[in-house]
C-alpha cells in the first residue's frame, strides 16, 4: 500500500525489481522482508527479519537432533530389557490364553503412556483406544473404570471421562524401570480396583519405526474359573493338576496376579521403547524440517540482500547521471 | 530332567509328567541336562507342566548358586529374626517371616 502511494507521487527511484521480490515463497507464515521508508527519498530493505529466523531455525535443528541422539541412547538401553522381558508373560498366555472377547461385567482399561511430549502419536492413540474399549464395553450391568499411567493419557482423560478414572500413576520413569517397582504398582492396582479383567493398552516395540497400538488382556480368577468350567476357551485348564495350596481358588488367584505384574512389567517396558523410538522419528522428521526451512530463507535472504545492492546501485548511478546530465 | 522346589517339597519333573500348575517355595532348582547339573536359587514363581512334555518356570527371582554371598545371607536372616521378634502387627510378622524363609532357603542351599 505504501508502496502505491508512492508510485502515484511519481517517485522516479522504483527499483526495477517488485516491490515484493518474495512472492515465491508465500507459504512462509512470516513476511521475510519489508520495505522499510524512511525519510524522503530513502529506501533499504532489511535483511534482519530473515536473518533473525535463519538462526532460530538453525537453533532449533540443532536441538532435535541432539533429542534424536539421546533418544536413540535411551532406546538401546530399553530395548534388551524390553525383549528380555517378553520371556515372562509368554508362559501365562500358553496356559491362560489372552482372551479379549470373554464377556465380563467390569472392565479396567489400564492405559500406560508417556510422561514428556514430543514423541509423536503414540499417546494419542492408546487414548483412543481405550476409549474405543470403553465403548464396547458399556452397556446395561456391564462397566468399565480407567487406570491411568503417565501424564499425557491422564491429560487427554480427564477432560471427558473424569468420573471413570480410578487411579492415576505418573512419573514413572523416574528410576530406571525394574520389576520390584511394577509389582508395588501392580499391587496397588490390585487392591483398589474391583475388576473381572484386566485390559492393558500399550504401544507394542516391533522395530525403531514400528509401534502397534496393542491390549493385553489378564482375566481375574473367578472368572477363570468360570471359563474352564463351562469349558469355554479355557476348557483345558481343567486338565491340569493343581499341586499344593489348600484349594484351586487360591492357586488361580496367585497366578492371576502373577500374570497381571509380568504382563505389566512388559507392557510398561514396551512402552517405554515405543516412546523413545517415536520420539525419535518424530524429532527426525523435525530436524528436516527446520533443514528445508533453512534452505528457503537461505533463498529468502539472498534474493533480499541482492535487492537490497541493486537498489543502492541504481540510486547511486542514477543519482550521479543526474547530476552530469 | 528338572528338580523344582514346589511348595509341596522338591518336585522332579521328567518327560510324560501330568500336566500340572504348582507354585514354587523359595529354594533350589536344579537342571540336569544329560550328565551336567545347573542349579539356580528361586526365590518364588509358578511351574507349568504342559501335556507336551514341555515346562515353563517362571520365577520372580532366579540367581545362579554361585553368586550368592554366604556372608550376606547370614546377615540378613539375623536381622529378619529379629524383626520377628520385634513385630508388633500382623503385616510385620508376615513380612519378617517371609524374609526369614527366604534366608533359611538360601542358607540350606549353600550348605546343602
Amino acid at each position: 500500500m505504501a508502496m502505491a502511494a508512492l508510485r502515484r507521487e511519481g517517485r522516479r527511484f522504483a527499483p526495477l525489481i517488485s516491490p515484493r521480490p518474495i512472492t515465491a515463497v508465500r507459504s512462509s507464515p512470516i513476511a521475510p522482508s519489508h520495505e522499510d521508508e524512511g525519510p524522503i527519498g530513502v529506501r533499504y530493505i532489511s535483511t534482519q527479519v530473515v536473518r533473525n529466523r535463519m538462526k532460530s531455525v538453525k537453533n532449533i535443528q540443532k536441538i532435535t537432533k541432539a533429542m534424536k541422539m539421546v533418544a536413540a541412547s535411551k532406546l538401546r538401553a530399553v530395548q534388551t530389557k524390553a525383549e528380555n522381558s517378553r520371556g515372562l508373560w509368554q508362559p501365562f498366555t500358553a496356559l491362560l490364553g489372552d482372551l479379549p472377547s470373554v464377556d465380563v461385567k467390569k472392565s479396567v482399561v489400564v492405559t500406560i503412556s508417556s510422561d514428556k511430549g514430543l514423541c509423536g502419536g503414540i499417546n494419542s492413540t492408546s487414548v483412543k483406544i481405550s476409549k474405543g474399549i470403553h465403548k464396547l464395553n458399556s452397556g446395561p450391568e456391564k462397566e468399565t473404570k480407567y487406570v491411568i499411567l503417565g501424564e499425557k493419557a491422564k491429560a487427554q482423560l480427564i477432560r471427558d471421562s473424569k468420573k471413570d478414572i480410578e487411579l492415576i500413576i505418573t512419573e514413572l520413569q523416574k528410576n530406571p524401570l525394574n520389576y520390584t517397582q511394577v509389582s508395588v504398582l501392580a499391587d496397588e492396582i490390585l487392591k483398589n480396583v474391583e475388576f473381572d479383567a484386566l485390559r492393558i493398552v500399550f504401544n507394542k516395540f516391533h522395530s525403531v519405526v514400528s509401534f502397534v497400538p496393542t491390549v493385553s488382556t489378564v482375566l481375574s480368577p473367578e472368572i477363570v474359573e468360570r471359563e474352564a468350567e463351562s469349558g469355554g476357551k479355557l476348557g483345558d485348564l481343567d486338565n491340569y493338576e493343581v499341586e499344593g495350596g489348600e484349594t484351586k481358588g487360591e492357586i488361580l488367584q496367585n497366578l492371576a496376579e502373577f500374570q497381571f505384574s509380568c504382563v505389566m512389567f512388559n507392557a510398561v517396558l514396551e512402552n517405554a521403547c515405543s516412546e523413545q523410538g517415536a520420539r525419535m522419528s518424530a524429532m527426525d522428521s523435525s530436524s528436516r524440517n527446520a533443514g528445508d526451512m533453512l534452505d528457503r530463507l537461505t533463498l529468502t535472504y539472498n534474493r533480499t540482500r541482492q535487492a537490497s545492492i541493486t537498489t543502492e546501485l541504481i540510486e547511486i548511478i542514477s543519482g550521479a547521471s543526474a547530476l552530469e546530465g | 530332567m528338572v528338580i523344582v522346589p514346589a511348595t509341596t517339597g522338591q518336585m522332579g519333573v521328567l518327560p510324560g509328567h501330568v500336566a500340572t500348575i504348582a507354585e514354587l517355595k523359595p529354594g533350589v532348582l536344579s537342571v540336569h541336562e544329560g550328565n551336567e547339573t545347573t542349579k539356580y536359587f528361586v526365590s518364588s514363581g509358578f511351574v507349568f507342566i504342559h501335556a507336551n512334555s514341555f515346562a515353563d518356570i517362571i520365577a520372580v527371582e532366579a540367581v545362579p548358586l554361585d553368586q550368592i554371598d554366604a556372608n550376606l545371607v547370614q546377615k540378613g536372616l539375623v536381622e529378619f529374626t529379629q524383626k520377628l521378634s520385634s513385630a508388633t502387627t500382623d503385616l510385620e510378622k508376615a513380612e519378617a517371616q517371609i524374609g526369614i524363609d527366604v534366608h533359611s532357603a538360601l542358607n540350606s542351599a549353600l550348605t546343602g
